[in-house]
């Protein structure tokens, strides 16, 4: 099982790079998702991986194999990967049997019978058994969906590709068929790269996350690194909903805003240098109404509440900090709620707030 | 976006297969290109200018001085103006109200309406003309005889054989491209367009003034410029109505210059405003409508509902029948009469009821067997030369194969602006000499319908590829297939019905082909527009009743064919 290793990789449109010195390594049998708003070159690099397309600069190897590269493109039918498109890409003439099986073809050491066997494996993996002779216009969106799945896996490529996938079915579906793929990454073991903009979908599915901006990497990790510790403020403000706060440190763990002073657990800070602090909403404590919880101590600020919106589970607040001219979003408890023009109390765990790199 | 093009420069264990996707595919492929552009296009409209303008002292404006000067000439050239003009407008008149009539409101009878209005697209004109003779002749035509026989009068209803009458003919067979044009346009106009209007305060007709006709102005114009484009291309009507009448038009004019001796240098000279002009018109075409993006009447979704006419249902019902009688009824059974009658002119009796048109034509008559032969075997042969071509150039345009793929489209769709008379003399002047010597042979003859024809085919090839998704190709490629082995496996089969329908169009616009044939065609390679046309000369009502049946079942045979293609009619969108 090889791992894919993509190496200043460059793709330009006429004068536009549509990816441009992108580095990554995905590790064998490691699911890794491209993240990152359309336009960030996440499509492109997956197309350059399948072959689709020609690199300007760059390389990309799998296993001992270098696949593209400016002098030679190894053509898509020889890569030994399989892809799930977007639209599915379903054969609307052939049947779902003669679309799952349409790989196997090109397998010639299977017997007609060993293909026939396959096909209707796999099928029963993805719960279609039974819908062989059935042709893509009859099925569901869902059903289509598995399908493709189905169409890929059978052919056991050493490197899965995914484009956006789930984008086409409606939320329930998504979210069932998000574990669904999860769960075949785990029965399979296939080295994959997944496309998406939903950053929800590639927290659950992905081992690993490479973040998408402009055509390069702004940052590759686990979900809970990119959420916890973003390096950039792109980052942060893509993965969940954040707090970026601009000042200058005024120590090597001190950033000033206004009158306000942060703490933040990372040193190294140079002083005098402007500082963009992301902050969770959810990291934020805020003092209940009759007060007394948070106090004192450090990074403890006093506010008034501008907005409040119940989101049900919680609620979204909208604080301006006094002697600055910051506001934060905080989701506190709905357990008790405070009104507009309340004064209020907050805390902020130096941990919480995390210095970017812009 | 090319994909890897140039040969793999440090070349791995090559397979056969391989190597066929490393070649560099441009070349060939422009190369290709080149030399069928090269013999289609370039070198005949090359040597129709080069002949209009030369002299033996090299470069002169002497031809055209000459043809300009000339009284007559410039009459044919005010006659095609006011043709032009005439049936532009008439058209719009007869298939704006149709369209809206089908499209928009509950007058009955619509399925009907739409498929007589497709019957007359695909009517060879000059059929139209011949029976419009019959029916509306000054003599014998069988309106004015009952005309006389029931007011009493001397004076005949109507001649055919004037202006108005060629007019009225023309129109008849060219306001379809309007109804096409409006009738689409209206079918993606959403009704929730209007009702905004409406719920502002619009009065009915202030809605209609304000929001509809704009929306379909676009459509309008075009339509207009269309019909213009194709009466000023005519052949066949203005010569069997026109002539006797006693005028000429351009395109008769160039034809008769081509009469013993050919006088080729004027014919030249006089072909050059005609292609000035078309492609004029187009250029004003294609920037009304390329101006404003009508995006709100691409839009889906909205709902259409039919404007109730109440009572008016049944006049409206009753004007769209009286075009189709004029289009369609009339001609027809005029048509299939005289096929049938010892004499044309004559009531239907017994004793007039014969088969000897019949056994004439396709026994006696010496040139129809061999016409018929030459023309489904051009028809053939066309369509499918046409078709391979159009569907080579559409993929290359749309899975963008090769450098510079943006000009395919252009290129396939220039020959657009060359009438049939303009390229007829155009290769007549380039296949009469070395190093092709090509007139009086069928060759020529397939060069001009393939010129004519692949503008038609690309259109509907065009369609047909950007319905299928690059994706299913791709989803193919990553499973293992190669190129080649995809394009049999997937888009083949995906292509056919759509290709099926490009075939099915060229054919039948090659076997009604009059206006390039009549120039080109010697004794030898007479087509049936041709015999027709000759059977006039002599005549023979009853044997031209006869082959333009043939045609038409011909035509119509070949419709039915693209209906069962695609699924829809040859109009376009039914909505």
């Amino acid at each position: 099982m090889p791992g894919v290793i993509v190496r200043a990789l460059t793709k330009r449109y006429g004068d536009v790079a549509a990816v441009e010195d992108l580095s990554l390594e995905v590790k064998p049998g490691e699911l890794v998702a491209f993240l990152g708003p359309s336009g960030c070159g996440k499509t492109t690099t997956l197309r350059l991986v399948a072959g689709f397309l020609k690199p300007e600069a760059g390389e990309i190897w799998v296993g001992d194999r270098c696949l593209s590269s400016p002098a030679t493109v190894v053509p898509p039918e020889r890569r030994r990967m399989a892809m799930i498109f977007q639209s599915y890409a379903l054969w609307p003439h052939m049947t779902v049997a003669q679309n799952v099986g349409y790989g196997l073809r090109f397998k010639r050491e299977l017997s007609r019978a060993d293909r026939e066997r396959r096909v209707r494996e796999m099928l029963r993996v993805v719960q279609l058994d039974g819908y062989d002779a059935r042709y893509p216009g009859e099925l569901s969106g869902g059903q289509q969906q598995r399908v493709a799945v189905a169409r890929a896996l059978v052919v056991e490529p050493e490197i899965l590709l995914l484009d956006e996938p789930l984008s086409n079915l409606d939320a329930n579906l998504r979210e069932e068929m998000r574990f669904e793929i999860r769960r075949l990454h785990e029965e399979f073991a296939i080295t994959t790269l997944y496309v998406t903009h939903d950053q929800a979908e590639a927290m659950v599915i992905s081992d690993r996350i490479a973040v998408l901006q402009n055509g390069r990497v702004a940052q590759v990790g686990t979900a809970d690194e990119l959420f916890n510790q973003p390096r950039t403020r792109f980052v942060a403000e893509f993965i969940g909903k954040t707090n970026v706060v601009d000042g200058v440190a005024v120590a090597a763990d001190t950033v000033a805003c206004g009158a306000v002073r942060l703490r933040v657990v990372a040193g190294g800070l140079t002083p005098g240098a402007r500082v963009a602090l992301s902050i969770r909403p959810h990291q934020i404590e805020v003092e209940p109404p009759g007060g007394g919880a948070v106090g004192g101590g450090v990074n403890a600020l006093r506010g008034t509440v501008r907005r409040a919106s119940f989101l049900g589970d919680s609620v979204d607040y909208q604080i301006e900090v006094a002697e600055s001219d910051l506001v934060l979003r905080v989701a506190a408890s709905s357990a008790w709620r405070l009104r507009p023009g309340d004064a209020v109390g907050l805390r902020i765990d130096p941990a919480a707030c995390v210095p970017l790199a812009e | 976006m090319s994909e890897y093009r140039g040969a793999p420069r440090e070349a791995a264990p090559v397979t056969l297969s391989a190597r066929l996707s490393g070649i560099d595919r441009a070349l060939p492929v422009w190369i290709g290109a080149g030399l069928v552009l090269l013999v289609l296009m370039v070198l005949p409209l090359g040597w129709l200018v080069s002949i209009s303008v030369g002299g033996e002292g090299g470069v002169t404006l002497a031809h055209y001085r000459r043809v300009f000067g000339d009284p007559a000439m410039q009459r044919a050239l005010g006659n095609t103006l006011v043709l032009a003009f005439w049936v532009g407008l008439a058209s719009v008149a007869v298939g704006a109200p149709l369209a809206w009539l089908t499209v928009r409101t509950d007058v009955p009878g619509r399925g009907l309406i739409r498929a007589l209005v497709m019957a007359s697209f695909v009517t060879p004109p000059f059929l139209g003309a011949f029976a419009w003779v019959m029916l509306a002749g000054p003599n014998a035509g069988v309106l004015n005889v009952l005309w006389r026989r029931l007011t009493g009068a001397e004076e005949a209803l109507a001649n055919i054989f004037s202006m108005s009458g060629l007019v009225f003919v023309v129109t008849m067979y060219t306001f379809p491209y309007v109804y096409i044009l409006i009738a689409n346009t209206l079918a993606l106009i959403a009704s929730d367009l209007e009702e905004a209007a409406s719920i502002l305060g619009g009065g009915r007709l202030m809605v209609a003034l304000t929001i509809t006709l704009p929306l379909v102005a676009p459509a309008i114009v075009s339509g207009f410029i269309l019909s213009v484009l194709q009466a000023l291309a005519l052949f066949g009507s203005p010569a069997i109505l026109a002539l006797p009448a006693g005028f000429h038009v351009i395109t008769t004019q160039i034809w008769s210059l081509f009469h013993f001796p050919p006088k080729v240098e004027m014919a030249a000279a006089f072909s050059i405003p005609l292609l000035l002009a078309t492609a004029l018109l187009l250029l004003v075409q294609k920037k009304l409508l390329g101006r404003r993006g009508y995006a709100a009447v691409g839009g889906k979704g909205g709902q259409r509902r039919r404007i109730a006419l109440g009572l008016w249902r049944y006049p409206a019902f009753l004007g769209c029948l009286a075009v189709m009688a004029c289009a369609i009824f009339l001609p027809y059974g005029v048509l299939a009469k005289a096929a049938v009658s010892r004499a044309w002119a004559q009531p239907l009796t017994w004793d007039n009821v014969t088969l000897a048109n019949f056994s004439f034509t396709f026994f006696e008559y010496s040139a129809t067997q061999a016409a018929i032969v030459n023309t489904l075997e051009l028809g053939v042969m066309t369509a499918c030369a046409g078709t391979g071509l159009v569907a080579l150039l559409s993929y290359i345009a749309h899975r963008r194969l090769v450098v510079g793929h943006q000009v395919v489209a252009f290129l396939a769709l220039s020959p657009i602006v060359v009438p049939g008379v303009v390229l007829a003399v155009a290769l007549f002047i380039a296949y009469t000499r070395p190093p092709l010597v090509l007139y009086g042979t069928l060759w020529i003859l397939f060069i001009a319908y393939l010129t004519k024809e692949i503008p038609v085919g690309y259109a509907q090839s065009d369609a047909t590829f950007r319905a299928i998704p690059p994706e299913l190709e791709d989803a193919g490629r990553i499973l293992g297939a190669g190129r080649l082995r995809i394009l049999r496996d997937v888009t083949a089969p995906l292509a056919r019905s759509g290709l099926i329908a490009a075939w099915c169009f060229i054919f039948i616009g090659v076997i009604r082909e009059l206006s390039a044939s009549i120039i080109l065609f010697t004794p030898n390679t007479r087509v049936m527009s041709v015999v027709i046309f000759d059977l006039k000369e002599e005549g023979q009502f009853g044997a031209i009743a006869v082959l333009g049946l043939v045609m038409l079942v011909l035509t119509f045979a070949t419709v039915v064919l693209v209906q069962a293609a695609l699924g829809r009619d040859v109009l376009g969108t039914r909505e």
